[in-house]
């Protein structure tokens, strides 16, 4: 049986899905069952859960970010053209 | 003799690449810095960057993904850079969270956190929902914001994260700990308005 400790160090190292299964399985049971770490540990693990489908939603959300202002655009395809030519 | 493999997808020459991706890795170094000079370095540098590299460039996948992958490391530089600017104290608050019983005994900042508001698992699916919670991550506060982006969002170990911060793995933790929490009292503030529209 982990310890609060050992359920703490393992989260804040690794996300919770990336954990071998046995040591998953364990974890698991101890944040089910724990009175103290529980509530804050299952919480944690939610974190990562959401963070994890943030990062697969990611490629979704290019058309609500900021766009480059043209300025520095036309600073860029400047810099990218001589570049590119030297090269 | 081998003959050099043909790229599987075209190659895009640089010259256009400020129209085609400019935007696109402009709002991913925003989603990470928050800080428009910041992100338009990081787009400058991962285009020069990507026209040095551009021979070993395999074509096995869009270039658009391939100067992604580049722009994380010079997000990670700049973040980095920012850091060293502005060296990572630790707040009263924190210190003494540090020194905390739970925390010593158990690496849990209470033992009662409030739970949340609403199940935001029931909102996976809506692309609404994320643009939310992306500017939420915004919100938060630095350094906790750069600790949670470097370590989460960013993928970099925890080793990684306290060599960059200059911080030991109690205080990296304690920071996520700040950055959750901030994350799901502003999600709060903001999707469940939205929701109950």
């Amino acid at each position: 049986m982990l310890t609060c400790k050992q359920v703490s160090n393992a989260l804040s190292k690794e996300d919770y899905e990336k954990l071998p299964p046995l040591r998953r399985f364990f974890l698991n049971l101890h944040v089910k069952l724990c009175v103290f770490c529980g509530k804050f540990n299952r919480q944690v693990i939610e974190s990562q859960d959401m963070c994890r489908c943030y990062k697969e939603h990611e490629e979704t959300l290019s058309d609500h970010r900021p766009k480059m202002d043209s300025a520095k655009k036309d600073q860029l395809r400047d810099l990218l053209a001589s570049q590119a030519r030297e090269n | 003799m081998s003959a050099k493999k043909e790229p599987k997808v075209p190659i895009t020459p640089p010259e256009k690449w400020v129209d085609l991706y400019g935007d696109y890795l402009y709002g991913f170094a925003m989603s990470r810095l928050r800080n428009p000079d910041a992100a338009a370095d990081c787009v400058q540098d991962t285009f020069l960057a990507g026209i040095k590299a551009l021979e070993r460039f395999d074509g096995s996948r869009d270039i658009k993904f391939w100067l992604r992958g580049i722009m994380r490391n010079k997000i990670v530089d700049q973040i980095r850079k920012s850091i060293k600017e502005n060296k990572v104290d630790i707040e009263a608050e924190d210190e003494a969270l540090l020194e905390s019983f739970w925390f010593k005994y158990s690496g849990i900042a209470t033992t009662n956190p409030d739970p949340w508001q609403f199940n935001p698992r029931k909102y996976y699916d809506n692309g609404e929902f994320w643009v939310v919670f992306e500017k939420c991550i915004a919100q938060v506060k630095d350094p906790a914001r750069e600790a949670f982006v470097l370590r989460v969002l960013e993928d970099q170990s925890t080793e990684e994260v306290c060599k960059a911060m200059d911080i030991t793995p109690n205080y990296l933790w304690v920071l996520l700990h700040r950055a959750r929490e901030q994350l799901k009292v502003s999600l709060e503030a903001n999707w469940t308005g939205k929701d109950a529209k």
